[in-house]
């Protein structure tokens, strides 16, 4: 009776352990979410509503009214970096659209190589990158320093410390988040599908527009989010490759951090341009939901 | 940096191409020969970057990390470690970025010195190291160099630690010229001493402007319009605007700074960049024609180009003083003192003024260099940049000084020049 006894109790203990499986998996993901990106979402938010300077200390006023404010004075440059952002992300979808279907449909044997040599930059710095084209397109370099000997180009032509410049920084630099994601998703498309298309009369273009490009719609999805995000946050290209009126939020973030120690607004910028894109995402996946892409 | 550049195998390339890496980030404190090395490893540093560089490049704070024993020498048996944050280029050094004053200092006191390039403007810096220093916590750093204003600055706010010149540093005493004693941002050198000295001026190249340059009002002409470089450290291009206005800086009141700005602000449209450390290259490579610039480096750049020039405005130029001073619960403050006083030997600042080439606070580093056997360190001697004369300090201004509620003002006020 006692054996009896002892074996049902292990019995719903085993079972407990079982259903607790799933939160003991989630446990370290959990954990990890809550020490890096809660503590720290957090102490920003507290920061952003406190007043006060280096001198006299910072306290937690509640001061809500610093939103309004620094929407107000920052305005021009947070519209800026979302243009700059939505540019740049229609430009690396140009751009990285053709190359992933190139790299996956006609890559061959060559797939492997194709696919390094797009994430090749990856190996070096960010701002290493960034710089170069500072060097390689500065006035009097090589390219346009030779141009404009030729005379082909205006002796003050410049492409530095202009928008296009910024635009195409951020482009260059995040051009392998939009090629990864769209050559997945097309490189998982059941060839079979393309074929019965042309079995059954479509043109090479309506195959492409009703059967390759909605499939790869997730991967497009992905593409515009990995790109838009950091995009939008940028300031190392407009540090490097822009002006004074090519001034991004991240920017100003940076020069209120580090310059005029004004860490609540600089923390409200950031809070501020982080709720604008959980927004935005938020309306993106409702408009191109991606659950209905992937059923 | 420096130690890490060591420690690799083959240390000569790495260092050169940290060198060209730091050329392109930093302010362009360098010596002719990192110049030619940049222009050719400008691209090979995009090719091979150590991980030590990139995060000096962001700025991360550093955790403190004691310089290892070299191989083959003896531990020290007193004396530890000194942390110590420079600007780049400040320091002499051979091509694999050894430095003889470090070596020696560390002969004479048995002091490891962890020597890094970590300082690329007062503001960034003071951003890593303020909340550090804010919270009574060690910033890691046992000796900082930082500019004048920012000596009052860290004075006023009660970070740095006391230091006694007569007992601690004696040799600043003894060889500091007077200009050096005594100053306005710490009265009685009781929390720092010199380390450089130099101007900020105008900078051009006369091929591009096609005549000589001698007024701050030639940074406000159209004919220069998108070819003008500016700084965008506060205190620099507000001087220049108030110099422009014929008022002295150094008593500013904010009604003085507002016109300063709205003076900056009809400017905007004809300047390139509000640039940092890195105006040197926007002149060297031709992006700019004429721009504020920093004299030691435009007499190096000259090097690969000789339509550069430096000069000193009729209006007058700014003068500032970078200053070694140890921060607030320094670990190894004793070694700190040790070295400030360890630079103030003539030969020691005779050896650093010959290699950086700004202001040396040491007079009789001029007699040194001029007995110099070297041709080119005897030239220096006679440099008006580097020995300036009375004359050439009499048309110098300072900086303000600025309480940390006024400099809030003043940084806000800037900011819509360089931002928008």
């Amino acid at each position: 009776v006692a054996a009896i006894g002892a074996a049902r109790e292990r019995v719903p203990l085993a079972r407990r352990l079982r259903s607790a499986t799933p939160y003991l998996l989630l446990l370290p993901g959990g954990i990890w979410l809550i020490a890096f990106f809660f503590l720290p979402m957090a102490t920003m938010f507290s920061v952003s509503l406190q007043e006060g300077s280096l001198a006299r200390g910072f306290e937690l006023t509640f001061n809500f009214g610093i939103y309004p404010e620094v929407i107000d004075r920052w305005s021009t440059q947070l519209v800026r970096s979302f243009q700059y952002a939505l540019m740049a992300t229609v430009a690396a979808i140009a751009i990285g659209y053709p190359l992933a279907y190139t790299i996956a449909f006609r890559g061959g044997r060559l797939k492997g190589i194709l696919l390094l040599l797009v994430i090749l930059p990856f190996f070096t710095s960010y701002l290493i990158r960034t710089i170069s084209w500072k060097f390689i397109l500065a006035d009097q370099g090589f390219v346009l320093g030779t141009f404009k000997e030729l005379g082909l180009l205006e002796p003050g032509f410049h492409v530095l410390a202009t928008g296009a410049a910024v635009i195409s920084g951020i482009t260059y630099n995040l051009l392998p988040f939009a090629v990864l994601p769209i050559y997945v998703s097309l490189e998982k498309i059941d060839k079979r599908l393309i074929e019965a298309a042309g079995d059954l009369y479509a043109s090479r273009l309506s195959t492409f527009l009703r059967v390759t490009l909605p499939l790869s719609l997730p991967g497009l999805f992905a593409a515009t989010l990995l790109v838009f995000i950091p995009g939008f946050g940028d300031f190392i290209n407009a540090e490097f490759l822009g002006a004074r009126d090519t001034t991004m939020a991240g920017n100003v973030v940076q020069r209120l951090f580090l310059t005029n120690n004004d860490y609540p607004q600089a923390a409200a910028i950031s809070f501020l341009m982080m709720g604008l894109i959980l927004v935005g995402i938020i309306l993106y996946t409702r408009l191109v939901g991606t659950e209905e892409l992937t059923r | 940096m420096q130690q890490e550049d060591q420690l690799m195998p083959d240390g000569r390339r790495h260092g050169a191409i940290d060198q060209s890496l730091r050329q392109a980030l930093h302010r362009g404190l360098t010596r002719r020969r990192f110049l030619r090395k940049a222009g050719q490893a400008s691209f090979a540093a995009g090719a091979a970057v150590s991980l030590p560089s990139l995060l000096a490049a962001c700025g991360v704070a550093p955790a403190a990390t004691p310089q290892p024993t070299p191989p083959g020498g003896t531990p020290p048996a007193e004396g530890g470690n000194l942390n110590f944050a420079n600007w780049p280029f400040y320091i002499d050094q051979d091509d694999a970025g050894a430095s003889d004053t470090l070596r020696q200092f560390t002969a004479e006191t048995n002091v490891q010195v962890n020597y890094q390039e970590r300082i690329e403007s007062n503001d960034g810096f003071f951003g890593t190291v303020a909340p550090a220093l804010a919270a009574g916590q060690d910033t890691g750093w046992d000796l900082i160099v930082v500019t004048d204003w920012m000596v009052a600055r860290l004075v006023g706010l009660g970070y740095l630690e006391r230091i006694d010149v007569a007992a601690d540093v004696p040799q600043f005493q003894a060889n500091a010229a007077d200009a050096y004693k005594d100053p306005w941002y710490d009265p009685g050198n009781q929390h720092s001493v010199p380390w450089q000295s130099g101007f900020t001026g105008i900078g051009y190249n006369i091929a591009l402007t096609g005549r000589e340059i001698t007024s701050i009002n030639d940074l406000w002409s159209d004919e220069f319009a998108g070819r003008v470089g500016m700084f965008s450290e506060m205190r620099d291009s507000m001087n220049f605007a108030m110099l422009r206005l014929g008022i002295n800086p150094e008593q500013a009141t904010v009604e003085d700074a507002q016109r300063a700005v709205q003076e900056l602000l009809t400017q905007a449209p004809l300047v390139r960049a509000y640039y940092g450390n890195e105006y040197a290259e926007a002149l060297a490579n031709g992006d700019v024609a004429i721009t504020m610039a920093w004299s030691g480096d435009v007499y190096q750049l000259q090097a690969d180009n000789e339509d550069l020039r430096f000069v000193i405005p009729d209006e007058g130029a700014n003068l500032w003083v970078d200053n070694m001073c140890i921060p607030r619960r320094a670990r190894n403050p004793a070694a700190a003192k040790q070295m400030m006083d360890f630079v103030y030997g003539p030969e020691i600042a005779a050896q650093i003024a010959a290699y950086v080439q700004f202001i040396s606070p040491v007079p009789a580093a001029r007699e040194i260099l001029a007995a110099s056997d070297d041709e080119e360190e005897q030239e220096l001697a006679d440099s008006e940049l580097i020995f300036p004369s009375d004359e050439t300090l009499g048309k110098t201004v300072g900086y303000p000084n600025l309480d940390e509620e006024a400099e809030r003002v003043w940084q806000e006020l800037f900011q819509q020049v360089v931002q928008g």
